[in-house]
């Protein structure tokens, strides 16, 4: 199986304060991993450093097989990405945002575009700014989609929805890793991982520990979260 | 890039209206208010001409503000200087810094698009805005002149009017570096630059021992009264406008290519 992401030996930190400490990752084609921790464990992080959002200080980088840094834009053709705020331009209207967020990528995505809006239920002619954090989600959902790219990057996605939409976002998942995609979902809910994730790692103090299996315990669970 | 700078326009635009049509406006109404004091512009002309550094701040020693053309350099000339280096301020200042105070970084930064592209987008907006802001101002300077049947001292009124563009890109420069840098708002932070550098070139021309460092201020080039009067301004000047210009833009694309984005 080709890996989509490797991280080797990343080690990222803010003066003085801690973010990751060389971590290595892989994550294989049409796998849904899960990556688990506390708040402030670094996933944010490690997905940051991924997208080029922060300049790391040591490791390497590879999506699809590209460097993180010298093909940064070639990478985010590919990668969806959804982050845990879903911050959009307040005045524009939903159906501009999602427009915007294709015409960047130069590309028409009108019919996908129209058919996560219709199964996620998003209301294309509101205003961000009347959208509650909830609907905010489904718009980053639909922008992150929409393109159907060959990674996705979820960072706490499932939070403010509702269980039905819940469980279209995962069916939606689904059905694109079934088309060769890949998912890397941050998550603090252990059930989702248990019951859509293939493999996992979880983050604590900055360090990665991988699962030999996801279905673990709460009581494992909570444990990195005690210690 | 184009649907960056697009998007960037159309968020800018209303800003852009209420100032372009707020300054054009104020210097409208003092170009209208002339005719209803021309009768008692001649007393108060000679007053103003010898009231000694006051007269020189203002340029009222060189023009006589009982002719419009001297009128309008000396106080339409201070609110469009005023109120257009506000503007640019305002633009520029908050004009990346932006993405990261609102949260909409995570966004756009997800986007296929360098970080490069982003910084020129967003600079030629301001180039652009600020560009038709001079117009949109000079149409209603021009309507002024001609509602009141005087003729408009064309050439000095152009070459008032690019350099007080030339000004503001400057400042806009200096707000766009900071704004690379900030990853919040620093609005009070770009209109103390406005503002600081209008004081500054004020006191220069009051203070003597300050006379020969006004080069250094973005206002010293675009003086309504000296331009309107026909007193060059040194090269000096517009050496030091193109160097902060370009050190200015240069180190915010250079800045912005290497920092870590806040989420």
């Amino acid at each position: 199986m080709k890996n989509v992401v490797e991280i080797r030996n990343l080690t990222k930190t803010y003066g003085k304060n801690r973010g990751v400490t060389n971590v290595s990752l892989s994550i294989g084609q049409g796998d849904i991993f899960g990556f688990l921790g506390p708040n402030g464990a670094g996933k944010s992080t490690t997905i940051r450093s991924m997208l080029g959002f922060l300049k790391i200080n040591s490791g390497s980088i590879k999506i699809l097989g590209m460097d993180s840094v010298k093909d940064h834009a070639k990478i985010l053709e590919n990668v969806g990405y959804m982050p845990s705020e879903s911050w959009f331009y307040s005045s524009m209207k939903v159906k501009d945002v999602i427009k915007y967020a294709a015409d960047v990528r130069g590309i028409d995505c009108t019919g996908e575009a129209e058919k996560l809006c219709e199964r996620l239920k998003v209301d294309r002619d509101k205003r961000i700014k009347e959208l509650s954090y909830g609907n905010r989600k489904k718009v980053s959902i639909v922008c992150a989609m929409q393109h159907k790219p060959r990674l996705f990057i979820f960072d706490e996605p499932t939070g403010g929805l509702d269980p039905l939409m819940q469980r279209t976002f995962f069916d939606l998942i689904e059905e694109y890793v079934n088309e060769g995609a890949t998912c890397l979902l941050s998550t603090h809910v252990l059930s989702e991982v248990n019951k859509y994730c293939r493999h996992g790692a979880i983050m604590r103090e900055g360090e990665l520990t991988m699962l030999d299996s996801v279905l673990i315990d709460d009581d494992t669970f909570l444990r990195f979260y005690e210690e | 890039m184009k649907t960056i700078l697009v998007r960037e326009i159309k968020l800018n635009f209303k800003n852009f209206l209420i100032w372009s049509i707020s300054v054009g406006l104020m210097g409208l109404s003092c170009i209208l208010l002339y005719q209803s004091m021309e009768g008692d512009m001649k007393d108060m002309a000679d007053m103003f001409s010898n009231m000694g550094a006051f007269s020189d701040a203002f340029g009222m020693s060189t023009l006589s503000i009982a002719t419009l053309t001297g009128y309008f350099a000396t106080e339409v000339g201070t609110v469009h200087s005023l109120g257009s280096a506000m503007f640019a301020a305002i633009l520029s200042i908050d004009i990346l810094s932006k993405e990261e105070d609102k949260h909409t970084g995570e966004f756009l930064f997800s986007l296929p698009v360098s970080r490069s592209r982003i910084v020129a987008a967003k600079g030629i907006c301001i180039t652009i805005l600020l560009v038709l802001f001079t117009l949109i101002c000079a149409l209603f300077y021009i309507a002024g002149f001609i509602y009141l049947k005087e003729e408009l001292p064309a050439t000095e009124f152009t070459l008032f009017m690019t350099r007080q563009l030339l000004m503001n890109l400057e400042i806009a420069a200096m707000c766009f570096g900071i704004s690379a840098i900030s990853g919040k708002s620093r609005m009070g932070m770009g209109l103390g630059i406005a503002l600081m550098f209008y004081v500054y070139d004020l006191i220069g021309r009051v203070v003597p021992d300050l006379k020969d460092y006004l080069f250094i201020g973005p206002y010293s080039y675009a003086n309504a009264s000296e331009i309107f009067s026909g007193i060059e301004a040194g090269i000096s000047a517009f050496i030091m406008a193109a160097v902060v210009m370009i050190i200015a833009v240069l180190f915010a694309f250079a800045f912005y290519e290497k920092r870590d984005l806040a989420s």
